[in-house]
């Protein structure tokens, strides 16, 4: 597939030019409000986001998604080793996680306002409650489906119960953490925006909705733009990370790059 | 060596309202902050307001803003995903926008969607129509691509060519990819029509939510989040179903027919 995109790219650029220049005419001739040129929305997204405001919204959106992405992680990935290494916790934790993880992260947000008010802290527990969920599933899975001769091979070699889940459990289950943990990020970048958006004073969520309120247009699009921009470099930086942790996997199963 | 289980995970339920029970005795000797109350009273609520219609109304235009939105998605994914697949001029020509606008989180669309709607459904269809047209505009694409070149060269021996072969060997094979996405989609599309009801809604569960937060009425509030998930539950479910009995030549479908 990634040969496929690399592939054409004339006609691609020339497809993104060309309507780029469609809706600059187009919205120079209909002067709407609501469409603004592209050249403004530039100017305005280099005026906005290479100054001071970069640091008061951009931030605090991903100081906060950072922080409870983290804890995501390292509660998700713990709790799924514990479950998926042992058959009895998963059959007693099942349930409860099941109907935890059925219910729509965005919908846990006016809980999180009711309990911990409209701060930092709210941003990063649900962002953190939200994106726990497929990190957990997956590493439990992974922990679970561990290849059964890897487990005897360990038994095999006197390896302790901790040394084995250490040794063996963990690293068999780290590309399945690490697709959990993709998924997670993309959720944990829905959360705080989301959130923001309820309830807060500041951040990329707040900034857009309230540009939009005050219509102020060419700073919305700004925004969004920076959201989408945002978005693209943390998904391309996992990737890049995700290929050389497990550089290893990848060379194992002969999977292409 | 495999103990012979039951069926039903009996230790697993029983944790659950064992969960429940404890976090009702908390909440009833006054161990917990107000804004948890018993789980009792959250039963309760949900049932009167199903009853009632309070809560069972605002299902219905939930699932309104979800099926127009899931709907309008799928056709123009499929649309869009075979003419991509097919037609490699096609897809050079639209590649850059897609890998752009993909990754632009739905949610971030919400302010653009009032812009150009209003407060009312149109607006939160058209954010579902966005969040739900990528997983499946993806897989369509992935499913066309994927066809067994042989299938179509057996097509064209028997003389089946052009929009005959796209119909009866392009789709049938994409299919199977094509309900993957589906699922995914599907998925994405409930969570973003509660979403949107819960930043900019006048309808539906999330603005349900949104409004008992606000009026302190916790019962039907944690009832109505409680029911995102069970209807999510539910929607799975059934699609699954759907997939196994029409999708039946999909290799999940047929392992699971093993």
């Amino acid at each position: 597939m990634k040969r496929i995109f690399n592939r054409g790219n004339a006609s691609a650029i020339l497809t993104v030019v060309v309507l780029l220049a469609a809706w600059e005419i187009v919205a120079r001739i209909m002067k709407s409000v609501y469409v603004p040129p592209v050249s403004t929305i530039a100017t305005t997204f280099v005026h906005e986001w290479f100054s001071p405001t970069f640091g008061q919204q951009a931030i605090p959106s991903l100081y906060r998604m950072v922080v409870g992405y983290f804890f995501a992680s390292v509660v998700g990935i713990t709790i799924g080793i514990v479950i998926g290494s042992s058959k009895a916790m998963y059959r007693l934790l099942d349930p409860v996680l099941q109907f935890l993880r059925a219910i729509p992260p965005t919908a846990i947000i006016p809980v999180g306002i009711l309990l911990i008010g409209i701060g930092d802290q709210m941003k990063m527990v649900v962002i953190a409650f939200g994106s726990m969920w497929p990190i957990l599933i997956n590493t439990a899975d992974g922990a679970r489906l561990v290849p059964a001769e890897r487990l005897d091979t360990a038994r095999n070699f006197g390896l302790t119960p901790f040394e084995t889940l250490l040794r063996v459990i963990v690293p068999s289950a780290t590309p399945m953490i690490a697709a959990g943990m993709r998924t997670g990020l993309s959720i944990a970048f829905i959360m705080i925006v989301v959130s923001e958006m309820i309830g807060s004073t500041d951040g990329l969520g707040y900034y857009i909705l309230s540009a939009q309120r005050t219509f102020a247009i060419p700073e919305m699009y700004g925004g969004i733009a920076l959201l989408a921009i945002l978005g693209y470099l943390l998904n391309a930086g996992f990737v890049w990370a995700e290929h050389r942790v497990l550089a290893w996997h990848y060379g194992q199963t002969a999977r292409p790059v | 060596m495999t103990k012979k289980r039951s069926p039903v995970n009996w230790t697993g339920f029983g944790f659950f309202l064992l969960c429940a029970a404890v976090v009702e005795v908390l909440a009833r000797k006054g161990y917990l902050t107000s804004y948890v109350p018993p789980p009792s009273t959250i039963v309760a609520a949900l049932w009167t307001g199903l009853l009632n219609g309070e809560i069972s109304s605002q299902i219905f235009w939930t699932l309104q803003v979800y099926v127009q939105g899931l709907v309008l998605a799928t056709v123009l994914a499929i649309a869009i995903g075979v003419l991509m697949g097919t037609y490699l001029p096609v897809f050079n020509a639209l590649k850059i926008i897609v890998e752009f606008l993909r990754p632009v989180p739905s949610v971030a669309m919400i302010p653009l969607a009032i812009l150009f709607f209003g407060l009312g459904a149109q607006m939160r269809m058209s954010v579902v129509t966005y969040a739900a047209f990528w997983p499946m505009l993806i897989s369509t694409i992935y499913g066309v691509r994927a066809i067994d070149p042989l299938a179509l060269d057996v097509a064209r021996n028997f003389g089946v060519t052009g929009t005959e072969a796209l119909w009866r060997v392009t789709f049938p094979s994409a299919l199977t990819s094509i309900a993957t996405g589906f699922r995914v989609s599907a998925t994405i599309a409930l969570v973003v029509t509660i979403t949107t009801e819960l930043i900019a809604g006048n309808s539906g569960i999330g603005y349900y939510i949104s409004q008992m937060e606000q009026a302190d009425r916790l019962p039907p509030m944690y009832a109505a989040i409680i029911l995102t998930g069970l209807l999510g539950y539910l929607l799975n479910t059934v699609y699954f179903a759907l997939e196994n009995k029409f999708v039946f030549w999909t290799p999940a479908a047929r392992e699971r027919a093993v």
